[in-house]
């Protein structure tokens, strides 16, 4: 073991880097400390390339363990603002998503029960742009309990089925022909099992969207919570990803840590840009790859209508398949005349409207059923 | 001794024919030292895999490689049963002369990577490569194998391992890795090489280009990385491309002969098309600057 005071050095260290956010457990410390043991402590850059090998497990670390490494051991000047990385309090009161206090309330008279259907179904067809405050409140709880639908995939993992299936199941089989002289009598079979496909999310949050972001991402809060190997993004002039922030199961929590990541709410829209910036930065690392694509946005790009559709285009090429979802289309009267939706279009499998609650929920359910890539 | 200090094992490195920076000949040392797998991460193409066999070439190791998939699972994996010698076996014996111990002896077994390197007598490197594209589950069953080095087949019981292999994980970053796995390594961030080492690099593994022209094509990759490309080209394409200019009899790089070679560097047809005409001759011209 280095000599005492390299420990405490080590160990108020990994005390610095917890409170700027980056996980460094016992575990790690103790690595670290085996290591400095074995290299020698004349060179600062074996040191700290030491340290760093142990003490990071991710690429996002490596800026905030510079800085407090630059702070620690060779004595700059003023403590490094460190970024913060996790563990971060959620603000009271997120922007964007505490809903003004809707002027609406006295319009939203007694319509709890009308001419046979139940308030929650009125509700489900009401268009977004048009609810009340307190509508919205009741809207949200009917948000979240949809879009529990996954689409699907076979794994390449067999299970055994017993005596039908796709392929033999050779173990059990060489198992049963032991009891009649090596003849494969009794078969045992193994099918692939379905498992959930990737979901990609990616939202518009720009002015133009503004009457259906809030339920929008509502709906991505429900379908971040489907389970595994969902990915959930937001755009306005610039792409954000949420995926972490809505990873937590309360919905206040996750919505108030994503308004807060999403620095240019209802300000101008770039779909081009962000979609080139979600291809370029994520769909390189095959986050695509196989996923079902969905993307929400009116399709009202400010800047380049060409390079919409060849985002998507780069997009589709990747995705097992691309729903657009625009809540335009809800009215009937629609047509896709604004340039970037006209450019996407025909690179899209398939094109849904997510004006109110039972459109969602239609969608949910689109979602859980695409087996294949384009539309018959 | 290549493991008795940094600088040893930095020089034994560059005799394998791999030119590390300080900070992965640190990792490496570290990670030897104390008996730790190391997790390389880093974009396509820029010597996560070499690496390991750099390592395996120095300590006279053996290389055992598992490569990655989706839906890699135990038979590709670990162990499989030979069936077919199975069948035959119990249709060869006399009747009821065969019992279930034998059928799944270890006669009968197919060992897979991760079971080689657990049984291997002689030292071994184990190389996982790019495991972020393995299933999750995957994931969890390597970890328990990474933390004690020991594999269990319900049929013959529990192997461990004689001797630890040094193991070395490579990731793409396609999807995020597990942090009970991670919390298992030592990691390491793999950029691409600054300038100068990767113009030694390329004089390294191309010996029969001319200085000078390792030197441009090593600029004029330098060059594609700045320009907003779908997939900058990595260290190997700048290798793969150099080799290929050297095939063609190339002294110097110009415009022309870029055109018909770009397709070595450039692995989209959208990045082709990105870089032409003035684009190209301005990055030849600043290559040849140098």
């Amino acid at each position: 073991m280095p000599a005492s005071a390299v420990v405490r050095h080590v160990v108020t260290f990994a005390r610095v880097l917890r409170e700027a956010g980056l996980e460094v457990g016992p575990g790690r410390v103790a690595d670290a400390l085996r290591g400095l043991d074995a290299v020698e402590l004349t060179r600062r850059d074996d040191v700290y390339w030491t340290l760093r090998s142990t003490l990071v497990s991710r690429r996002e670390e490596l800026e905030t363990f510079d800085l407090a490494f630059q702070a620690w051991f060779l004595g700059a000047a003023v403590r490094p603002q460190l970024r913060l990385i996790s563990g971060q309090v959620p603000p009271p009161g997120a922007p964007g998503l505490t809903p003004a206090p809707a002027a609406a309330q006295e319009l939203d008279g007694g319509d709890r029960e009308v001419g046979g259907y139940s308030a929650d179904e009125l509700l489900a067809h009401k268009d977004f742009g048009e609810m009340s405050h307190e509508e919205f409140e009741r809207a949200r709880k009917l948000i979240a309990a949809i879009a529990t639908k996954r689409p699907r995939r076979r794994s390449r993992r067999l299970r055994a089925t017993g005596k039908r299936g796709e392929s033999l199941h050779l173990r059990g089989l060489v198992r049963a022909s032991l009891a009649t002289g090596g003849d494969p009598v009794h078969r045992a079979f193994r099918s692939r099992v379905l498992k959930p496909r990737k979901l990609l999310l990616i939202l518009d949050v720009s002015g133009s969207m503004e009457s259906y972001a809030r339920a929008l991402l509502l709906f991505l809060h429900a379908a971040q919570g489907s389970g595994r190997g969902v990915e959930t993004f937001a755009f306005g002039t610039r792409l954000t990803r949420l995926t972490p922030d809505l990873a937590s199961r309360d919905p206040e929590t996750a919505l108030a840590l994503a308004a807060r990541q999403v620095a240019d709410w209802s300000g101008g829209t770039r779909i081009g840009f962000s979609l080139k910036a979600y291809n370029d930065g994520w769909g390189r690392r095959a986050l695509t790859r196989g996923a079902v694509a969905v993307i929400l946005s009116d399709g009202w790009e400010r800047e380049d209508d060409a390079l919409v559709g060849r985002e998507t285009a780069r997009l589709a090429r990747q995705a097992f398949a691309v729903v657009w979802v625009n809540p335009l289309k809800g009215d009937p009267r629609y047509e896709p005349l604004a340039g970037g939706m006209r450019a996407a279009l025909p690179h899209i499998d398939r094109f849904v409207t997510g004006h109110d609650v039972a459109s969602l929920e239609t969608l949910a359910s689109l979602l859980g059923d695409i087996d294949r890539r384009h539309e018959a | 001794m290549p493991l008795s200090s940094i600088d040893r094992l930095e020089s034994a490195l560059t005799d394998a024919g791999y030119l590390p920076d300080r900070g992965l000949s640190t990792a490496l040392f570290v990670s030897l030292k104390i008996g730790k797998p190391l997790l390389l991460e880093g974009e396509a193409g820029v010597g996560k895999t070499e690496a390991a066999k750099a390592v395996a070439s120095l300590l006279g190791a053996r290389l055992i490689r598992l490569q990655c998939y989706e839906g890699l699972d135990v038979s590709q994996a670990v162990y499989e049963w030979n069936y077919a010698r199975q069948l035959l076996h119990i249709r060869a014996a006399q009747d009821g002369t065969v019992d279930e111990a034998e059928l799944f002896g270890s006669d009968f077994l197919i060992r897979r990577p991760l079971l080689e390197a657990v049984e291997s007598e002689e030292p071994v490197v184990l190389l996982i490569d790019e495991i972020d594209r393995a299933d999750e589950e995957f994931e969890a069953f390597l970890l328990e194998t990474l933390s004690d080095f020991q594999i269990t087949i319900p049929e013959i019981g529990t192997i461990t391992a004689k001797r630890q292999p040094h193991v070395i994980l490579t990731s793409n970053r396609m999807r995020e890795l597990h942090d009970a796995l991670k919390r298992r390594c030592l990691f390491h961030w793999i950029g691409h090489p600054a300038l100068d080492r990767e113009v030694e690099i390329v004089k390294m593994r191309v010996p029969e280009a001319s200085a000078r022209l390792a030197a441009q094509a090593a600029a004029f990759v330098a060059g594609l990385r700045e320009l907003d490309l779908a997939k900058p080209p990595g260290l190997a394409e700048t290798i793969d491309w150099t080799q290929a200019l050297v095939a063609l009899g190339t002294q110097e790089l110009d415009s022309a002969v870029v055109e018909q070679t770009l397709g070595a560097v450039l692995k989209y047809h959208e990045d082709v098309l990105a870089v032409r005409d003035e684009t190209l001759a301005g990055l030849v011209a600043q290559a040849r600057a140098r």
